[in-house]
């Protein structure tokens, strides 16, 4: 397995990713499971793409390959190329913020890992807690926050260092129902602002089809890509757009493909 | 309005704290004198309040007591700091490396095991029954808990914490300034809290065994002479070494972690 970073000018693709496989052994049984079966993934530069299935699809694993966080057993992932800094960045599952430090600290701890002295990556953090709304934040802590504004400094860590690529790890699944419809509005205007590539991992048709530009359907049983869907509704999109027929349509088409995979999930394990 | 309200009962609440424990404080004076004087069981049995009060009164001011809590307080903390100075990192060490892990932890947990009042009779066949002697059973008693409780901080640190240094790209050196330390510092904390009250028991035990100097040496030293209000005043004032300790650190606690919202409350 490798993870290359291109190098040729004028390539266009955040990520490419070619055969990627996960395979582990159960330790019990000796039996081999795949996780992922190779899964081969294009995300244009500035795209939204969304990895939607449901849990044991394997799509956070597949995110936290390209992050690095976990090795595959095969395959190959291209990240383009930035200037300086990382490639991608992370936006984790639980906010994972640090308790001990203030939301700057966190927000810079990112620029800080890169190399940065804690002073500059404090200052260069300041811009993205204004972006993602927590002006006047900076200096609380953690267990000061709710839910939803831990979320928003989750992801002003991964933005501040200005990756090509966000990886976004289900950012939303433990948040309230409203919370969760405010902060998709929210990404959607951020995105907007920030102009970057997302790669956003999530189990909920409606949030896969409002986000993106193409929802990239998984399965579980090997974890696999069953279906890659161009989500074609105008944008700058509005929480009213989830009202229209338009999205009903490719909620309905989505779920149809889910809904078939069904009877494999709920079938014993061999 | 809210906010003033709020206020108020948190004054109230730490005034009402302070005035019940005074009572109970005064309280157990009280009855402890009156049942003393009532004749309720022998005065040379329990000593007196007010007989405690007239010995501290007279040793304090003709400075027989100072030489033997200076010596006490300097063993204490000699010891002390050498067990932190070296129990810290080592703990570290142990929670950060597997193979020092390996290394160490068997021998740690049987010296953990043994009681080390079994220890003092080999301490003064080594060390003597001087200072140097009284500071190494203050060090093995406060010693143990430092590294255990460092190396457990050190072992359960978060993994999802450890992630976000990795998938950031940062080094393992900056994960452990960033992440492993604070978050073993509470642990290191509680360590150094249960330390402390050992290393206490290590002064008193080595003292009492053999010693001329010291609290220790003062209450067995009155205890052979029958002389009961001073075996209490010594007591005493071990107890009020433990509190202004154990106090100490809470206020630390406090002005370190300003990001556990358990310690606001």
């Amino acid at each position: 397995m490798t993870i290359d970073v291109a190098r040729e000018p004028g390539q266009h693709m955040a990520l490419s990713a070619r055969g990627v496989q996960m395979e582990y052994r159960d330790r019990q049984t000796g039996h081999r499971l795949l996780a992922l079966e190779r899964v081969d993934l294009d995300i244009p530069d500035g795209a939204f793409v969304s990895l939607l299935g449901p849990s044991g699809c394997g799509k956070s694993t597949f995110l936290k390959i390209v992050n690095g966080l976990i090795l595959a057993t095969a395959g190959e992932i291209k990240l383009h190329r930035v200037a300086k800094g990382r490639e991608d960045a992370m936006v984790f599952q639980d906010a994972a913020l640090f308790p001990w430090y203030s939301v700057v600290d966190n927000v810079a701890y990112g620029l800080v890992c890169a190399g940065v002295s804690r002073k500059e990556a404090r200052s260069r953090a300041v811009p993205y807690i204004d972006l993602v709304g927590l002006k006047g934040f900076a200096d609380k802590y953690p267990y000061q926050l709710s839910g939803g504004m831990q979320q928003r400094a989750n992801l002003a860590r991964a933005l501040a260092v200005d990756s090509a690529i966000l990886l976004m790890d289900e950012p939303f699944a433990s948040l309230d129902a409203q919370t969760r419809e405010l902060m998709q509005a929210e990404l959607l205007r951020i995105w907007t602002a920030a102009r970057k590539t997302v790669l956003f991992v999530t189990h909920q048709i409606d949030e896969a089809v409002f986000l993106s530009d193409r929802v990239v359907v998984m399965a579980a049983r090997p974890g696999r890509v069953i279906a890659d869907i161009a989500i074609d509704l105008p944008r700058p999109r509005s929480l009213e757009m989830k009202q229209t027929p338009e999205f009903a349509r490719y909620e309905a088409q989505i779920w149809k493909l889910i809904a078939h995979q069904q009877p494999s999930d709920t079938a014993p394990v061999p | 309005m809210l906010g003033v309200r709020n206020a108020t009962l948190a004054l109230s609440r730490v005034n009402e704290r302070l005035f019940f424990g005074v009572i109970g404080f005064v309280g157990v004076l009280v009855v402890w004198e009156t049942t003393a004087q009532l004749g309720l069981y022998r005065k040379s049995l329990l000593s007196t309040p007010s007989a405690i009060w007239r010995a501290a009164l007279t040793d304090f001011a003709n400075g027989s007591m100072a030489p033997h809590i200076t010596t006490s307080l300097s063993e204490f903390a000699a010891g002390f700091a050498i067990a932190m100075a070296v129990g810290i990192p080592l703990g570290l060490l142990i929670g950060s490396f597997r193979r020092v892990d390996y290394l160490f932890n068997g021998l740690l947990a049987g010296l953990n095991a043994t009681p080390n009042v079994a220890l003092i009779p080999l301490i003064i066949l080594v060390a003597g029954i001087g200072y140097e002697a009284k500071v190494v059973v203050v060090f093995l008693s406060a010693f143990f808990s430092v590294v255990v409780t460092t190396f457990t901080g050190v072992s359960t640190t978060a993994a999802r914490h450890l992630d976000i240094t990795r998938s950031f790209g940062g080094s393992r050196w900056l994960a452990f300034r960033t992440v492993v330390l604070p978050s073993t510092f509470p642990f290191i904390l509680s360590g150094t809290r249960i330390g402390l009250g050992r290393a206490l028991v290590g002064v008193v035990s080595a003292e009492i065994i053999s010693a001329n100097q010291g609290l220790g040496f003062y209450i067995s030293l009155y205890g052979t002479f029958l002389d009961t209000a001073r075996v209490m005043l010594g007591i005493i004032i071990f107890g009020v070494f433990g509190v202004v300790i154990g106090e100490g650190l809470r206020i630390l606690e406090r002005r370190f972690e300003v990001w556990r919202p358990d310690l606001h409350r």
